[in-house]
């Protein structure tokens, strides 16, 4: 009787139960993996396309400080573009006037501004620009901007760089 | 079997874990940390600019022994290869020369940054005390190559001794 067929199908049917305990392993790993890459960087922040750093050794982390950031085409400082590049020059940036460009007055201001809510608290060394810039940029560009942040009152740079990779 | 047992059975059978809702919090917990998460990890190298130093009486090396003595390193990036050369308060003018070299590049593109490291090592093993190295690049040097040699000149890019390391970059005077 085709009734008692229907009844014998439903009889035999056994709901799927999906085996997860494979699928917990691998998100447990990748909890793991993510977590300790989450807490290695103190603070990340969003490297523009056309900048590449250069690889070292160094295994110093970096602090956070006043960020310069110098690619092929701009000069950012704290994210905000203080210049434009044009053929390895800096617009704006006359190497025998550095102290009328924008960026020695814009360094100057965020150094009084600094000394006025600061105090004596931080000392000389520890007043640093992190410094970020582009591996295929020409010394000569760099001095000009490096000779400017010194002038300001900024002599000491951390100079960012990606960890090489070692086969070791 | 008795009632009882079988009821037993039967329970034992059922009890599962529920881990859907383990499961929801991977699903909210992963796409964060990846959106969070950097893949490059930055390192920093710590530099400075030269700067107007208060005078200071210059002593002779009668007073101290080689190991005591520090000369501070300067290494002049040029097209053609680095000229190394030294000074120090403490050492006369023959001593500071017998410290000169020129290590011209191996090809076109090529600077010998075994070669100097190999030379600044030796600097080092006469005197110990040096840590300070003056890094005068070209204006035609691009970045990548003043950190190769940065990295040299810091730890001879092996190990965790250090060589020189701190590392004053400057430009040509005149």
């Amino acid at each position: 009787m085709a009734l008692g067929s229907i009844g014998r199908r439903n009889r035999q049917f056994v709901a799927p139960r999906l085996h997860i305990t494979a699928m917990m392993d691998m998100f447990t790993i990748i909890l793991i993996f993510l977590l300790f890459s989450f807490s290695d960087n103190p603070e990340t922040f969003q490297l523009d396309k056309d900048i590449s750093l250069p690889e070292s050794t160094a295994k110093m982390d970096y602090k956070d400080s006043i960020k310069l950031v110098l690619s092929q085409t701009s000069l950012k400082l704290n994210g905000e573009v203080i210049a434009e590049i044009q053929d390895g020059k800096i617009i704006g940036l006359n190497p025998a006037e550095l102290k009328k460009s924008s960026l020695y007055e814009r360094l100057k201001a965020y150094r009084d501004q600094m000394a006025d809510f600061e105090g004596d608290e931080q000392s000389e060394s520890e007043k640093h620009i992190l410094f970020l810039c582009d591996k295929r940029i020409s010394f000569k560009t760099i001095n000009n901007i490096v000779k400017t942040a010194g002038m300001a009152g900024y002599p000491n740079f951390q100079f960012a760089v990606l960890k090489k990779v070692t086969d070791s | 079997m008795s009632r009882i047992g079988r009821r037993r059975l039967k329970a034992s059978d059922d009890v599962d874990v529920d881990m859907v809702p383990i499961m929801n919090m991977f699903l909210v917990l992963i796409p964060f940390l990846l959106m969070s998460a950097s893949f490059f990890q930055m390192k920093a190298i710590n530099t400075s600019v030269p700067v107007q130093a208060e005078n200071t009486s210059a002593g002779s090396s009668a007073e101290k022994a080689p190991k005591d003595i520090k000369v501070t390193v300067i290494v002049q990036i040029g097209r053609e290869g680095f000229d190394i050369s030294a000074i120090s308060d403490y050492l006369e003018y023959e001593d500071l020369s017998k410290l000169e070299a020129k290590i011209g590049k191996v090809n076109k593109d090529e600077y010998p940054l075994a070669q100097m490291a190999a030379y600044l090592q030796k600097i080092k093993e006469i005197y110990p005390s040096s840590d300070t190295i003056i890094i005068i690049p070209d204006g035609s040097v691009v970045y990548e190559t003043i950190i190769e040699a940065m990295d040299m000149a810091r730890y001879s890019g092996r190990g965790d001794t250090p060589l020189f390391p701190n590392v004053v970059l400057s430009g040509k005077v005149g």
